[in-house]
């Protein structure tokens, strides 16, 4: 590639990068950006919905140390990346080998596996509130085949792990997309030699696929933590706007919503949490990219 | 965001079959191995799809019917539309909707413009500020939503703008996710093409409009069916920042069902229905331009 | 069911920067006056709460008359979901666009009226006080702010209801439900005991009218601390706790909601739970057999009084015509509009001596008429136990501390100071 030829085409026409890039950065900057620094603000203050507040200095952040509802979030947060990451980064990569190969019907079986992606979160939430109730389809299935019914709705872990699956099931799809995507650039050639020197499916999957397929798995990892760092929306849906018995199923930005909502809402100290999933996101995320630039050195 | 592959895009796999099933290597497919893969996708399809049709199956059930029975009874017995009507009678159904998809179709025009400008911008042109530029979108993408949105409201109310659908369109007008989508797919584009182009004196709105965006037209189909998805399921934001009934969209209105009727689950199914369904007509017109943006390498981030 | 969305919920909000910074001043310092003896005249909006999808014909009807009867105004009603209001009115509350008149319960018009944004009624509208019950009046009253701030509007007390068959299958007398706590306890534990544990009574946790119906204090005299930690409150929790480990009170009920607590009675797993008179039309409908056995009886109370939950219809202090504001939410809330509210949907008019009307005296023997008979009569000396400053956050805070005694993690006791000490920590930061 002529690269003196690349700086002139990139070079041209001074003004009209801005031009491209003025809307969006005007919308972002205005509705996401803007708002989110007086977030920041915020953090710093004892404001609540109705009231301003006055500058309390570290006083929000010092009280989230002795609140035990704040460690309980983080716990449940922190377990639901470690629960659902690992999950979505093989899965996933698992029904895209299922859905490369391009038999009959194939194109029907990828459009399906996608739907629950394209789902809303509060539909899929009260369908699975139905499927999993005490009296539901899973429960009266278990039943039927002997292993008789199981608390899901009820109990503190299995709230927690039945909301993990749904997200599990809700990312399937869209993690299948990557990686269908990333499976169309590897090499041929590779399997094919792998399979000369007479490795079979599971030796080629280890020695051929996952190697080439590394930092997608990467990036799945990175886009799966940060977003199960945040999850709001399933435990809410299934373990209740309490977080479950005791509220022990309570992630961190159920927290921010319980504690800054309302006309009664903290919002110096739900904003104090919020910075703190912020930089947990960040550094979730730059942990991430690390090991990618050093896997790519 | 550093994750992208910058192999050039894989084109889309023929899917034309004639005689022995082969993979896409051209090789044979011994028969244990295909049935086995049938099997296991039709496993998948029951996981993935059978929560739905349990969905609509609720739904079509008549006022008589047992809907807790056990062992369940998967199709209605006597199938209605009743409870659709009923739907339809509690609320504005079809105004509601017109409502959705006018917000929906202008986030999906302004998201496709404004994040494919963007993304032009950030992945082929040079100037001062195109890192800042760049990790704008990548920070916007970290805010957690949750905690903004009395803030956009406030901002809303001071442009005049809310209680109107465009109020409603704005804040999520051009996604961060999506500019980064675009910006992904024009950089897997390879110089060479806008070079021809450039060497015959094309300016860069030319370039762009005729030789890039072009090429990146499974990618706008994923941006398009991501910001339809988004703007159709959201609830909260509608809500703040509409006042008037009239203006409502399907999901505010659809909640009224669990309100009034939270207790009849034959109601509440038809209503998830009446959301879910246009979502994956769309995505089923989509899915081919959907599958080949996959192709383009977009959806990495 | 709760249903948010993804961006949802409007949280560590901030509405700071740009918010006009009076939220919390006077009411005098916004556009609207507490003179409402001008002339009634001007555009001005009525917000509901999720009133749109059974009553629309009523609304529009009672709008109407209203315009006509004052030439020269117009009355624009917008009704609002049953999910969200608070986010809604806190998000109106703090742009400075909360409607003229806003239907709100007392909890949601405490928060309104520190932020000085409801009009005071004993100023500007004393002379409509004595149209209504004493109690409905005083219960638009916040604990250490003088004054009045809503038009009481309509009242409602649910009554219990009971499965008849599993009564009798437990061999308990189907036609004397249990009436007190004491009652309840004893039939539960015995309902679990000739069930195996299969049928629980009931389906949720003590909530603070549970313990305001037991004969607890829940507030001290001053109504700046809470104490429904005291021996008595200790007494019900520790009997709950008793149900919970005999499964009289069903091992969901952790995690229950309304919504899932009324499917568990529809489907017969528990044997009582608190509706409306609305639940009967969806028995008949979604579960004939238990139609068939179902029981009515009054809530369960120790006191001698029910609770009953009060509406209110406030004045926004910002409004641009006080007068009319001030005339339309007298309007709706008066003795003529109530009354054929109430005919219209199993609620209760908060009006002085309209409970004596036939309507809520005289039986035509269908249960709907019993069940509205009974709740009238029971209105009469019922209290509203819900503390006006309790909020959302106190809800949680006492739910997440029963639920930790109903485990076994923590005392009664324990528990109930805990939650003490976090609503008292919350009431003082409400200011």
């Amino acid at each position: 590639m002529a690269t003196s030829t690349v700086s002139r085409v990139r070079r041209q026409l001074p003004t009209s990068p801005w031009l491209f890039a003025v809307p969006g950065l005007v919308v972002t900057g205005v509705f996401i950006l803007y708002p989110f620094v007086s977030t920041v603000v915020n953090a710093f203050t004892d404001r609540r919905t109705l009231i301003p507040g006055e500058f309390v200095g570290l006083a929000n952040f010092r009280e989230l140390l002795h609140d035990d509802m704040f460690w309980i979030g983080l716990r449940n947060s922190a377990l639901y990346v470690l629960g659902v990451v690992p999950a979505l980064v093989l899965l996933p990569l698992l029904l895209a080998l299922l859905v490369q190969k391009n038999i009959p019907g194939i194109a029907f079986f990828r459009s399906a596996f996608y739907t629950p992606v394209v789902a809303s979160i509060v539909v899929v939430g009260l369908i699975w509130v139905w499927l999993l109730d005490e009296r539901g389809l899973v429960n009266s299935l278990l039943e039927t085949i002997g292993v008789g019914r199981v608390g899901f709705l009820s109990d503190q872990w299995l709230l927690l792990l039945s909301a993990m699956a749904v997200t599990v099931w809700k990312g399937l799809g869209y993690y299948m997309i990557i990686y269908l995507a990333a499976l169309a650039h590897v090499p041929r050639e590779l399997h094919e030699a792998a399979a000369v020197d007479g490795a079979g499916a599971v030796r080629r999957f280890l020695t051929v696929t996952v190697p080439a397929l590394r930092s997608t798995m990467v990036l799945v990892a990175a886009l799966s933590s940060v977003a199960a760092f945040k999850v709001f929306s399933e435990v809410y849906l299934i373990a209740g706007p309490t977080g479950g018995p005791a509220g022990e199923d309570t992630t961190l930005v159920m927290l921010v919503q319980r504690t800054g909502t309302g006309l009664t809402g903290r919002v110096g100290y739900a904003s104090a949490i919020s910075l703190v999933v912020f930089v947990v996101t960040v550094a979730l995320m730059l942990l991430v990219l690390r090991a990618d630039r050093r896997e790519e050195s | 965001m550093s994750v992208v592959e910058k192999a050039p895009p894989a084109p889309a796999p023929a899917v034309v079959h004639r005689g022995p099933v082969t993979d896409e290597h051209g090789r044979r497919i011994r028969v244990w191995e295909l049935v086995l893969r049938y099997v296991l996708l039709l496993f998948v399809l029951a996981l993935t799809v059978g929560p739905f049709l349990w969905q609509l199956s609720t739904s079509l059930k008549g006022p008589t019917e047992d809907i807790f029975s056990s062992p369940p009874s998967f199709l209605p017995a006597h199938p209605t539309l009743h409870n659709y009507a009923r739907v339809s009678d509690t609320i504005p159904v079809w105004d509601y909707a017109l409502n959705s998809l006018k917000v929906a179709t202008a986030n999906v025009v302004t998201n496709c413009v404004g994040s494919a400008l963007a993304g032009y911008a950030l992945a082929r042109l040079r100037y001062r500020g195109r890192r800042v530029a760049t990790l704008v979108f990548i920070l916007a993408m970290l805010v957690p939503a949750e905690s903004i949105i009395i803030a956009q409201f406030t901002t809303m109310r001071e442009l005049g703008l809310n209680n109107s659908l465009v109020g409603v369109v704005l804040p999520g007008s051009v996604g961060a996710m999506n500019v980064l989508l675009m910006r992904n797919a024009f950089l897997n584009l390879p110089f060479e093409i806008e070079e021809a182009a450039f060497v015959d004196g094309a300016n860069v709105w030319q370039r762009f409009a005729r030789i890039a965006l072009p090429s990146v037209k499974g990618t706008l189909a994923v941006v398009a069916i991501f910001a339809f998805m988004f703007s159709w399921d959201d609830f909260l934001w509608p809500l703040i920042v509409l006042s008037d009934p009239s203006k409502f969209t399907l999901t505010i209105g659809l909640n009224y069902l669990h309100g009034t009727f939270a207790n009849d689950e034959r109601l509440v199914a038809a209503g998830t229905v009446i959301a879910v369904a246009p979502l994956m007509v769309l995505f089923a017109c989509l899915q081919r331009y959907f599958f080949r943006g996959v192709g383009e390498g977009a959806v990495k981030g | 069911m709760p249903t948010p969305s993804r961006r949802t919920f409007a949280v560590a909000a901030l509405a700071a920067l740009v918010l006009p910074l009076s939220a919390c001043g006077s009411s005098d310092d916004g556009s609207g006056s507490t003179d409402a003896s001008g002339k009634v005249e001007g555009d001005i909006t009525f917000q509901t709460w999720n009133l749109r999808a059974n009553f629309k014909p009523y609304f529009d009807g009672l709008i109407a008359d209203f315009e006509k009867k004052y030439p020269g105004t117009h009355v624009k009603w917008i009704d609002q979901p049953a999910e969200g209001y608070a986010d809604k009115l806190s998000a109106d509350a703090a742009g400075g666009t909360l409607p003229d008149v806003v239907n709100v319960s007392p909890d949601l018009l405490a928060p309104l009226v520190k932020a000085g944004l409801a009009l005071d009624l004993d100023k500007a509208a004393a002379k409509y006080r004595p149209e209504y019950l004493d109690g409905a009046w005083t219960g638009q009253q916040i604990p250490g702010v003088g004054g009045t701030y809503a038009f009481p509007w309509y009242l409602n007390t649910g009554p219990m209801f009971y499965n008849k068959g599993l009564f009798k299958k437990a061999g308990l007398d189907p036609d004397s439900p249990p009436k007190t706590y004491d009652e309840l306890f004893t039939d539960a534990l015995q309902m679990a005991q000739k069930s195996n544990g299969k049928v629980a009574t009931l389906a949720n946790v003590p909530t603070v009218e549970d313990f305001g119906r037991y004969g607890v204090e829940l507030m001290n005299k001053q109504g700046t601390g809470f104490a429904f930690n005291d021996a008595k409150g200790v007494e019900l929790l520790t009997k709950y706790k008793e149900l919970y480990d005999a499964k009289a009170l069903d091992p969901q009920a952790l995690t229950a909601t309304p919504e899932s607590s009324g499917k568990m009675f529809l489907t017969e797993a528990v044997a009582m739970n608190p509706g409306s008179a609305l639940d009967l039309e969806n028995f008949k409908k979604q579960a004939p057999n238990l139609y068939k056995n179902i029981g009515i009886t009054d809530q369960i109370t120790s006191t001698g009084h029910v609770n009953m939950y009060v509406m209110g219809v406030m004045v926004n202090s910002r409004t641009k015509h006080t007068p009319a504001a001030v005339a339309f939410a007298h309007y709706v809330t008066d003795a003529q509009n109530q009354m054929s509210f109430a005919k219209q949907v199993a609620i209760f008019p908060s009006t002085a001596g309209s409970l004596d009307d036939p309507y809520f005296t005289k039986e035509d023997g269908t249960d709907e008429t019993r069940v509205r008979i009974a709740a009238a009569k029971s209105l009469k000396n019922a209290v509203n136990y819900t503390p006006v400053l309790f909020s959302d956050q106190m809800k949680t805070a006492l739910r997440n501390e029963v639920a930790k005694a109903l485990q076994g993690k923590e005392s009664p006791k324990a528990a109930l100071d805990n939650a003490v000490k976090a609503c008292d920590q919350l009431l003082q930061q409400q200011g």
